[in-house]
């Protein structure tokens, strides 16, 4: 299994993908920044804590950038939404050997299906976790440069690492091994990301909409669950499930959609 | 000496297409044996289940007795050359052959050792998206080569190379069975095989029509010669023909083509009947002839072509080509 996972390594770096994905991770994740910044006081919105109690945004009195507990953890974990990157970098890691055709190879070097889709949800596992870990570092960087410039202290940020990062590394592993699952189903590229995206962005939030109870049971309800340790939340965050339960409700889909993308796979003819 | 490569009753079906039908073939061990057949003959569905990459549906397809999947290390008994376009554009060749090697356990110095070998030692680090087919089909060849395989499947190798490639291409698979190797390789065309090849493995519609030596193929195709002949008394030399146990045709209007027959054998018998003629045309068949009308035969529904010698003299069957020589040359 480690030279199946040093050979998805060394794919996966010789293609534009991770470095894309990495260099809009970090964009994304510095606007994100900028956001917390400019909103510090107005409502401290966001998967590690504060939330929006129904009567608009809360007025906080204080110095003039992030400070509470709440606020502290939305900076540290600012780019927690870069797990759907990791999912997309699970489902690219899967449909990009289909794209190319490379799967023929890959099938010749590892002829038993499911033993190669192991290897790609563990290369997932692993660029998930670098993923949080560029994520967090960005964070931690150009965030709390930003917060020792306006006054704030750095150490008052790091205390909040334990309770965020764990949780933040958690969930991109775990995504990124649900992109694979969806990949092995899914392996027509476009279609993949279409429909990836297409739930994420649009479909997920119909569903709660129409159907509050089904909050907790979605991925991204599942993923909120999983990253709030020791979190303190009023609202949304009562009808998600413990951190565990959301991390294991990940896991089975992630199993799943691997376990259904494997058996697909066997059975089909790579012409 | 056991088979390298044994296909037994081997069954395709996609759907209601019938893409190989009780297919059974062997390849020796340390012989080139060319695989041919017209295009959608079903030789790369074939291939590609030896390789376990396309289901069986019913039948084997073994090396020494194992399934592809079954190999323990497969590419290090096994190296496979399937389509030109099976690479990620923006990787290196290099960096293509190391995640093979790594994937599959080679030492990394095989790498540069299989570059140099196919030719490709200068553009290692350039990106193969910017690779002519021709070097695509080398890197492929590169990539089979990595664990050093005493078994090479070549589909379609010649498929987009210059006649220089196609030339090197022979040497490179000659070379391969002159150190031991057993090769099957895939083609539609003979012609760019036949100096190639030990023996051939026929098919047309995913059927075997005949497996045999190039030898004995290119000795059918010294019998399948004939004469064309353009004569104004058309209709007296059909009358002399009909008399005669000879399989003949008539092409237009003033020419009639007779199987099997030679100068020698003609000549007099025209003379004998007097028969004035305006053209006469000895007609050779090639190993390319024979291989068209074995698979259009084929195809065509046409009994056994594929079978025996036929020396029966006397019996010419009236199908064109595979004809013996009328009367023994008589």
């Amino acid at each position: 299994m480690i030279k199946i996972i040093r050979a998805e390594w060394l794919k996966l770096r010789t293609t534009a993908v991770p470095w894309v994905l990495g260099g809009i991770a970090m964009v994304i994740n510095g606007l994100l920044i900028l956001v917390i910044f400019l909103n510090h006081g107005s409502s401290g919105g966001g998967p590690f804590g504060g939330g929006d109690n129904g009567n608009g945004p809360t007025v906080v009195f204080g110095p003039n950038y992030p400070h509470t507990v709440q606020q502290l953890r939305n900076l540290v974990g600012s780019g927690f939404a870069g797990y759907l990157l990791a999912l997309l970098l699970g489902v690219l890691i899967v449909t990009t050997e289909f794209r190319h055709k490379t799967v023929t190879t890959a099938f010749l070097i590892t002829p038993v299906r499911p033993v190669m889709v192991g290897g790609k949800l563990l290369m997932a596992a692993i660029a998930g976790a670098g993923l949080a870990i560029i994520m967090f570092l960005t964070s931690m960087i150009g965030g709390g440069l930003t917060l020792v410039g306006v006054g704030g202290s750095y150490s008052s940020l790091l205390n909040q690492v334990p309770a965020v990062l764990p949780g933040m590394v958690l969930v991109f592993i775990l995504f990124g091994m649900l992109g694979v699952g969806i990949g092995s189903v899914l392996t027509n590229q476009v279609a993949a990301i279409v429909v990836t995206l297409g739930w994420f962005i649009i479909l997920e939030g119909i569903l709660v909409s129409l159907v509050h109870g089904a909050a907790r049971w979605v991925p991204t309800g599942a993923a909120e669950a999983a990253a709030n340790i020791n979190r303190s939340r009023s609202g949304v965050s009562s009808l998600l499930f413990n951190w565990w339960q959301g991390s294991l409700l990940i896991v089975a889909y992630g199993l799943i959609f691997a376990a259904l993308g494997s058996y697909i796979l066997t059975q089909r003819d790579i012409t | 000496m056991p088979s390298a490569i044994e296909v037994r009753s081997l069954t395709k079906h996609f759907g209601n297409v019938h893409a190989v039908e009780d297919l059974s073939f062997s390849v020796e061990t340390g012989r080139v044996t060319g695989f041919l057949g017209p295009n959608g003959s079903g030789k790369t569905t074939t291939l590609r289940m030896l390789l376990g990459l396309v289901k069986i549906t019913s039948g084997t397809a073994t090396f020494g007795g194992r399934r592809y999947q079954e190999l323990d290390k497969p590419d290090h008994h096994v190296g496979a050359v399937l389509e030109a376009t099976s690479f990620h554009p923006t990787r290196r060749a290099e960096d293509h052959l190391k995640m093979v090697a790594i994937g599959s356990g080679i030492p990394l110095s095989r790498v540069d050792a299989t570059l140099e070998l196919v030719g490709l030692a200068d553009v290692a680090r350039r990106r193969v998206g910017k690779f002519s087919l021709g070097m695509r089909q080398r890197l492929q060849l590169a990539t089979a080569l990595l664990g050093d395989p005493e078994i090479l499947i070549l589909d379609e190798p010649a498929n987009g190379l210059d006649p220089q490639g196609i030339q090197w291409l022979r040497t490179f698979i000659r070379y391969q069975a002159s150190v031991g190797r057993s090769v099957l390789v895939s083609s539609h065309l003979l012609s760019e095989m036949e100096e190639t090849v030990d023996d051939v493995v026929i098919v047309s519609e995913g059927r075997l029509v005949l497996q045999t030596t190039l030898a004995e193929l290119a000795s059918r195709a010294g019998t399948s010669s004939g004469m064309r002949v353009r004569s104004p008394e058309i209709d007296r030399l059909t009358a002399v023909l009909q008399t005669i146990p000879v399989g003949f045709r008539p092409l237009s209007p003033d020419t009639v083509a007779i199987d099997g027959a030679t100068p020698e054998w003609l000549g007099p018998v025209l003379a004998q009947n007097q028969i004035v003629v305006y053209e006469l045309v000895h007609e050779r068949g090639s190993l390319e002839d024979v291989f068209l009308q074995l698979t259009q035969g084929f195809a065509a529904g046409l009994p056994g072509t594929g079978e025996g010698d036929g020396a029966a003299a006397g019996q010419a069957p009236p199908t064109p080509g595979l004809t013996p020589m009328p009367g023994g040359g008589a």
